[in-house]
């Protein structure tokens, strides 16, 4: 996206996240590193309000492209509510090489964190370069299934996303909430119909998933499809011990 | 009857002493409620020791030796200077550890009994929770400092060191 000045940037729905509007829109999120990409993806200046001694300064976005990121996919996808805002503290399971989890760090600023954690070494080694500029994410290399390994290094978070695609995706889940997430925190869930069950249609897989997390404590928000992005994928958002209702 | 917690945080061992701390109700509501709100937990959860890693080399040594749930000797220490004897504690004292591995292993050592069980692990969320309350030096960002220096280090190091040198794929 080039010609700078004819870009506009609009704040979306969500706080931190931004709307990048010129001949085409794109989704981007503020660069905390700026004159640095993290994945090749492509970076947007423009100018910002003037600082004290009048001089404009300047301001640099990150496109978020929905075809590589599940949430940017759900954002677009019309989800109601990310539960991830500047301040917030995120635990991130399945964090890759870390492309979204960078634009998750810029959701949450230097006042928030994101725990990431990643069990294979590969993309776990991608991580922690990324977090090296990044001070707001701590690389987690563990297996997700076995939160305890882990437990020295996350405090309470207020917010679970998990894109781990594995069979049994809703335990983790829920072993991780058990110790690290917030009474009335809340998970973002990705689900990948063919990871559980590549037999039964997508649908009763995603029922089945909710099903699963609602004997959990958890009571469930919303749940959407990730189309045109990804096939057969869905995202359930789901609150963990909702505070009990107040008799009146 | 008293019991206490054990706390592993990035930045230390810290073990809590537990007054009044009903064990069949830590699920219901009021209890949850009283948990949220870090005046009534701290009157029931009172921090005993907290005993600050040294260096960061020495807080990756006890997160290597608390995650294969080994004893490590600082913890060892920790926990013999902390807690009372045996005999004096009294019928009914426990020690309360999240991980049930590394309880067996201090109570094998200590002959402390140890216990991780659903209640533990309530009272340890709302410790969770409240910690950079009870250690004043690490509110403000100073436990979330310790953390990040500490997955750095401990990540670096199990990718450095994977003989394979290839992904463990998980099956």
């Amino acid at each position: 996206m080039k010609g700078g000045a004819k870009v506009i940037i609009e704040a979306h729905r969500h706080e931190g996240v931004f709307i990048a509007r010129s001949k085409e829109d794109a989704l981007v999120t503020l660069n905390s590193t700026p004159g640095k990409d993290v994945y090749g993806e492509k970076r947007i200046q423009v100018e910002g309000p003037p600082g004290p001694e009048g001089v404009a300064t300047k301001l640099e976005y990150r496109v978020w492209n929905p075809f590589r990121s599940k949430l940017a996919a759900a954002i677009l996808g019309g989800v109601d509510h990310i539960w991830m805002k500047p301040g917030s503290k995120v635990l991130y399971l399945g964090a890759a090489s870390g492309t979204t989890v960078s634009h998750v760090s810029d959701i949450v600023g230097p006042a928030g964190c994101v725990y990431a954690v990643e069990f294979s070494h590969r993309p776990g080694r991608d991580l922690i370069n990324m977090a090296k500029l990044r001070t707001n994410v701590i690389p987690i290399v563990e297996d997700a299934r076995h939160p305890l390994k882990y437990r020295m290094l996350v405090g309470m978070v207020d917010t679970i996303f998990a894109d781990v695609a594995q069979p049994d995706q809703a335990r983790i889940v829920s072993l991780n909430s058990h110790y690290f997430l917030k009474n009335g925190g809340h998970v973002v869930i990705s689900i990948k119909a063919s990871c559980i069950d590549s037999t039964a249609a997508p649908e009763a897989v995603f029922q089945k998933e909710v099903k699963k997390l609602q004997e959990e404590k958890f009571k469930p928000l919303e749940q959407l499809t990730l189309e045109p992005y990804e096939r057969d994928h869905a995202v359930v958002v789901a609150t963990y011990r909702p505070a009990p209702k107040t008799k009146k | 009857m008293t019991s206490y917690v054990l706390y592993e945080s990035a930045s230390g061992y810290a073990l809590f002493e537990l007054i009044q701390h009903d064990d069949i109700a830590s699920l219901t509501d009021e209890v949850q409620a009283s948990v949220q709100d870090v005046q009534r937990f701290g009157r029931t959860v009172k921090l005993k020791a907290f005993q600050p890693f040294t260096s960061a080399e020495n807080a990756l040594e006890n997160i290597n030796a608390v995650s294969e749930h080994i004893l490590s000797d600082d913890l060892k220490h920790f926990l013999e200077l902390n807690l009372p004897k045996v005999k004096k504690a009294g019928k009914g004292t426990t020690l309360g550890v999240i991980e049930p591995a590394l309880g067996t292993v201090i109570q094998e050592t200590l002959s402390f009994p140890c216990k991780s069980d659903e209640s533990t692990r309530e009272v340890l969320r709302g410790v969770r929770l409240h910690f950079h309350k009870y250690v004043k030096e690490l509110d403000g960002g100073l436990l979330e400092r310790s953390q990040l220096g500490l997955g750095h280090s401990y990540s670096r190091a199990k990718v450095k060191f994977n003989p394979g040198r290839s992904d463990n794929m998980i099956i």
